[in-house]
């Protein structure tokens, strides 16, 4: 690989300009940030524990118990005195959604009035028809719309709709509460949305159809599939690069979960705080994405190898970076939910999948990005000379590929479709500071069911635990699909190690 | 050496007296057959050669012998007993140990502890037992003494207390053999015991393991220097491809043409085809023991 | 100003959940350290221990000793539940097994559907009063200084600490023995044991079920001083113990101990220099940046360690565990 060796110079130059530009726009962002931090006790040091509620108790787990344990436990019942929650800071919340059936467009004006665990409040939907509630505590709640409210011409909700008694699990943002008002109302047929799904559910769910129960279960099926379909495409961008770390030198990249936060918050300042548009915000995930992978591998990870250092204990540098980072973002960017400039209405109906502009639009770039990932692994001398590394280390570096060098490209490679990746999550889902960490053992699970080291078994790994872990919400209740995935991994790594593809067996 | 066989010399020839009998093993790897011995049968208190080009198969024979790895097909004896199926350690429980290519000197654990480790201590390997001292003291010193007198033997003792780690190639070379010794073997198998052993030490390995066959022990050896095959040897069994290919006395099996022909076939065509031909060997391989040792060997080669 | 925080910080030293943390890591000092098993799921094996003895005390009303008793058979079932299966597969298959086992019991508890027996989400209250009623300290307030201590609280201190001296013991004495010394050789290469006729797998479950029962107790004592809550099992508490455990040194017997000791007193030091920085507007942070900075220190701590010094505070340098 004479090629590879000869195009460095000019390769370390572009990549010293990505640090650079990472580095000016890191300094621009973080300093907004951090002014701007807002204040709401979820970060409280366990020493001012009395006001901590439930976040502090997820996010400092250990610590916020032990060091003031009389204070660990915040009854539901000290928050039922609040007044309205901000949808924003609560740890739950309901979407109510009401339109009307012709049009499916939303109603303004509704009363609307949330019933639960001690807590009732009365709130009116807004021009899209759409209100967020944020609750108290998880619980089952009603949700009722005042019938007098709704504008004669457009008809009634349908008998059993309303009032509506919606779950909510721990942490469950925008568990949706749709209605539908239609002429037609009096046929018992429609059956109301299913509640407890957490984010994508939103984006893609399952309006009533008229078809009856059984059309209702193919609808919800449907949708199943699109949003698997959606997340998976999105997971396998962070797979990617966990696969291909892993393949290469060996390391189980437990901070790659922090290379995806580190993308969306990138989107975040440049898209929340500095006002610019949103495809600024994801070349900007993609860039410093890559550039952080290369001054991660650059300081940390290269020195390391050289050294020798083992895997097992490279790993536990990447548990300690993992921490470090993730408490990082928190510290700049608050513990709270972060939102990105988002368009929420409906960009693309198909039957009973309603879709946003920037769902299709995540998908589609995901979808290119993907294919050209596949270009370059396949066509590329880079891309050949990272299989053989991933194949075979020392086969590859006998036959003179510089293997450093393909090292350090797949960390820029592999940062930026982590970044990539974080940024679409955060559009199609929600960001927080903890974002990437949560999905890390999913991109394992995806990593692992695909083939440890393989690109392509990255991809279909993610696309297939994505899908599944949706449609398995249909069986098993909702908060368990995660488990559930961790579930197909453990039986993966027993039973068939090389992953669902069946290449053959990788021992090294 | 014509009284160890009973027969013609011969592939597969059998022996008079013979302590592990082998037949129809194979191992395959993905599409390759590295292991494919019809029959073979090792004699008792002599030292067997076991020798080939690289890529023959004699590791992965001695490994699926041994129990650290599983054939396809096929069953062996030792000393009259099944072994095909026997997981490793109890086939090293019934008397016959082996050393590997790479040795595994446990880094840090001492010399010492090293060697005890090597003898069976019942009582105070036992969990509970372990914590009576009681229980297994006395045959711990029992064991330290004979370790002692061992460590003797191969000049280890003044490294005794120190770390295997510490100890140079050659030096980790003796301890294996010695810790293999520890419990009284049968068959002691040394996977290429002079590898990496720097001339000076040859000869007192040499002399060792003349010594095993003296205390009545059988040795079988894969090797690559014909010198020490020549010197020490009593048989020679000829690998090639996976199969045995030659068998008898080194001075008859060395002046054979089909012998000379399987190593100057693998050595024709050198460096990078014998390093990429392994290599792919070792990518199918699904005992990640093998593919270690074999890429070990390509490593060695490569500098 | 008020510079209380340092006493109380000490004092840490010393408390119960300090006392927890350390049997915790000397449970994980035999798996990885001693035995070479990459253990990610401790976490795991402490929610096992402490849901064992919270659903057997609140749930079931059995007394203590039976209750302590339920702890060690659910810590050993989990042993074998984990081990049976991947104590074959290669060591970093087996931290994410480990770790995905740990979450999925994290999860699972959480479910709305058991919470008759789990409590979902908000966990179980109430598990430490069978052993408070053992209680034979008379009640009143006792200590140095600041540094007070109720009854309960001394109680929970006295038998949480001999129950560390104690496992520091049996594990001293195991690790001394020819037992210790198979363990010890696994670690260091398992088929060079295995080749000297020892039962290698029956080695690596025993080491895996002495450490779980460790990490399982471990979890029953952490639950006295507080109520039950799943989302402290999470992987940061393993990740903790590691740290702990890499702090000390992680093939020492008291290693845990003093880890665990300076992890607690660090942590409440800086959390006290923080607050009286932040409250006297000497530190450019707002009090709720203030939480973050001990997991920052943490993990820094734990990359630090393992990089500069992986023999930890008493092992020593030729003991480095880890190799290339």
């Amino acid at each position: 690989m004479k090629t590879a060796r000869q195009t460095q110079p000019r390769r370390r130059a572009l990549l010293g300009a990505f640090v650079l530009l990472g580095v000016v726009l890191g300094l621009l962002g973080a300093a907004p940030a951090a002014a701007a931090a807002p204040s709401p006790a979820a970060l409280a040091p366990a020493a001012s524990a009395p006001t901590a509620s439930t976040p502090s108790a997820t996010l400092a787990p250990a610590a916020a118990a032990d060091l003031a344990p009389a204070a660990a436990a915040v009854t539901p019942a000290s928050a039922l005195a609040a007044d309205a929650l901000d949808p924003a800071t609560a740890p739950e919340s309901i979407a109510v959604w009401v339109r009307s059936l012709p049009s499916r467009a939303g109603v303004p004006g509704l009363t609307v009035t949330v019933t639960g665990k001690g807590y009732s409040q009365t709130f009116t939907t807004d021009a899209d028809g759409r209100v967020e509630v944020g609750l108290p505590a998880p619980g089952d709640y009603t949700v009722a719309i005042d019938e007098s409210t709704i504008p004669a011409d457009l008809g009634s909700l349908p008998k059993g709709s309303n009032p509506r008694t919606v779950t909510v699990q721990e942490t469950n943002k925008g568990v949706p509460a749709n209605f539908l008002i239609s002429q037609a109302a009096a046929g018992g047929a429609t059956t109301p949305t299913p509640g407890a799904t957490t984010g994508p559910a939103r984006t893609a769910s399952p309006a009533p159809s008229s078809g009856g129960s059984h059309g209702a279960f193919w609808d919800i099926f449907a949708s199943k599939i699109v949003t698997g379909v959606i997340y998976g495409l999105l997971l396998a961008l962070a797979s990617i690069g966990v696969s291909l770390i892993y393949g290469t030198t060996g390391l189980n990249n437990f901070a790659h979960g922090e290379l995806v936060t580190f993308g969306a918050l990138m989107a975040y300042v440049a898209g929340t705080l500095l006002h610019l548009p949103g495809w600024i915000g994801i070349i900007a995930a993609i860039v410093l994405g890559g550039a952080y992978g290369f001054v991660q591998d650059t300081v940390l990870w290269r020195p390391l190898r050289r050294r020798g250092v083992g895997l097992v204990p490279l790993m536990i540098v990447s548990i300690g970076l993992a921490l470090a980072t993730r408490y990082i973002y928190a510290f700049f960017f608050g513990a709270d939910r972060l939102t990105i400039p988002n368009d929420p209405s409906p960009f693309l109906v198909i039957g009973p999948i309603s879709l946003r502009f920037t769902d299709v639009m995540g998908a589609v770039l995901a979808l290119v990005v993907l294919l050209l990932v596949a270009f370059v692994m396949l066509r590329t001398r880079l891309g050949k000379a990272a299989r053989a590394v991933a194949d075979n280390r020392a086969l590859a570096a006998a036959s003179g590929i510089d293997v450093d060098f393909v090292i350090r490209c797949i960390w820029i490679g592999g940062g930026a479709l982590a970044g990539l990746s974080g940024v679409l999550i955060a559009y199609y889902q929600s960001l927080r500071w903890d974002t990437g960490s949560s999905i890390l053992l999913l991109i394992f699970a995806a990593v692992t069911l695909g083939g440890l080291g393989s690109a392509f078994g990255a991809l279909v790994g993610s696309l297939v635990l994505s899908v599944f872990m949706n449609l398995a919400t249909l069986v098993i209740p909702d908060n368990l699909k995660y488990a559930a995935a961790l579930v197909v991994m453990i039986l993966i790594l027993l039973f068939r190690p090389q992953g669902i593809l069946g290449r053959r067996e990788r021992v090294g | 050496m014509s009284e160890l066989i009973a027969g013609e010399p011969a592939p597969g020839v059998a022996k008079r007296d013979p302590i592990l009998v082998a037949d129809h093993v194979t191992r395959r790897f993905g599409g390759l057959t590295a292991v494919d011995v019809e029959h073979v049968e090792i004699p008792a208190h002599a030292i067997t050669a076991l020798i080939g080009p690289n890529g023959a198969g004699k590791t992965t024979f001695f490994n699926l012998l041994t129990g650290f790895d599983k054939p396809n097909t096929g069953h062996w004896t030792f000393r009259g007993e099944q072994l095909a199926g026997v997981p490793a350690f109890r086939v090293a429980r019934r008397g016959m140990v082996r050393t590997f290519q790479l040795t595994k000197a446990l880094a840090l654990l001492s010399v010492i502890d090293n060697m005890l480790l090597g003898a069976s201590n019942r009582a105070g390997e036992n969990f509970f037992a372990a914590l009576v001292p009681a229980a297994w003291r006395a045959r711990d010193a029992q064991l330290t003494e004979k370790a002692d007198e061992l460590l003797r033997k191969f000049r280890l003792d003044t490294k005794r207390d120190d770390y295997a780690g510490s100890l140079s190639g050659g030096q980790r070379k003796l301890l294996e053999m010695a810790r293999a010794l520890m419990s009284d073997p049968a068959l002691v198998m040394l996977d290429e015991p002079m590898a990496g052993v720097n001339p000076a030490l040859t000869q007192s390995l040499l002399r060792h393991i003349l010594e095993l066959k003296e205390q009545g022990m059988t040795v079988l050896f894969v090797e690559h220097d014909m010198h020490v095959v020549r010197e020490i040897a009593d048989w020679v069994v000829v690998m090639a491809e996976g199969s045995v290919v030659a068998e008898g006395s080194p001075e008859t099996v060395m002046s054979d043409p089909a012998v000379i022909d399987a190593y100057l076939g693998a050595h024709h065509g050198t460096d990078l085809g014998t390093v990429r031909g392994r290599l792919e060997v070792a990518e199918g391989m699904e005992s990640e023991l093998v593919r270690s040792e074999v890429e070990g060997e390509a490593a060695g080669d490569g500098r | 100003m008020n510079w209380n925080f340092i006493p109380l910080a000490l004092g840490e030293a010393i408390s119960p959940t300090t006392a927890a943390y350390a049997l915790a890591t000397i449970g994980l000092v035999v798996h990885f350290g001693f035995t070479g098993l990459v253990n990610f799921g401790q976490a795991g094996f402490m929610a096992v221990g402490g849901y064992a003895f919270a659903i057997t005390t609140l749930k079931l009303d059995w007394p203590f000793p039976f209750a302590v008793l339920a702890t060690i058979v659910a810590s050993v079932l989990f042993a074998f539940v984990l081990g049976i299966p991947t104590l074959r597969l290669r060591a970093d298959y087996l931290s994410i097994v480990t770790i995905a086992a740990a979450e999925i019991i994290r999860l699972s508890v959480k479910t709305a559907e058991i919470y008759d027996v789990t409590g979902g989400s908000t966990g179980l209250n109430g598990a430490a009063d069978t052993f408070q009623a053992l209680n034979p300290i008379p009640p009143g307030n006792y200590g140095i200084g600041v540094l007070r201590f109720t009854a309960p609280d001394l109680w929970t201190m006295i038998v949480g600490w001999a129950l560390v001296l104690l496992a520091c013991l049996l594990v001293w004495a195991l690790m001394r023995s020819p037992w210790g010394r198979i363990v010890k050789g696994i670690r260091e290469d398992e088929d060079a044991v295995r080749a000297l006729g020892k039962n290698v797998f029956s080695y690596k479950m025993q080491a895996l079920v002495l450490g779980g029962v460790l990490g399982g107790l471990a979890g029953a004592l952490f639950i006295l001083p507080r109520s039950l809550q799943p989302d402290n099992y999470g992987t940061q508490l393993t990740f903790f113990l590691y740290t702990i455990m890499l702090l000390g040194g992680a093939t020492t017997i008291f290693g845990p101990l003093l880890g665990s000791a300076i992890f607690w007193v660090v942590l409440s030091l800086s959390d006290g220099l923080l607050t009286l920085g932040v409250d006297a507007h000497v530190l450019p942070i707002s009090s709720t940046q203030q939480g973050p900075i001990r997991f920052i220190i943490v993990g820094f701590a734990l990359m630090l360690l393992v990089i500069f010094r992986p023999q930890g505070i008493l092992g020593k340098r030729i003991e480095v565990f880890f190799r290339a």
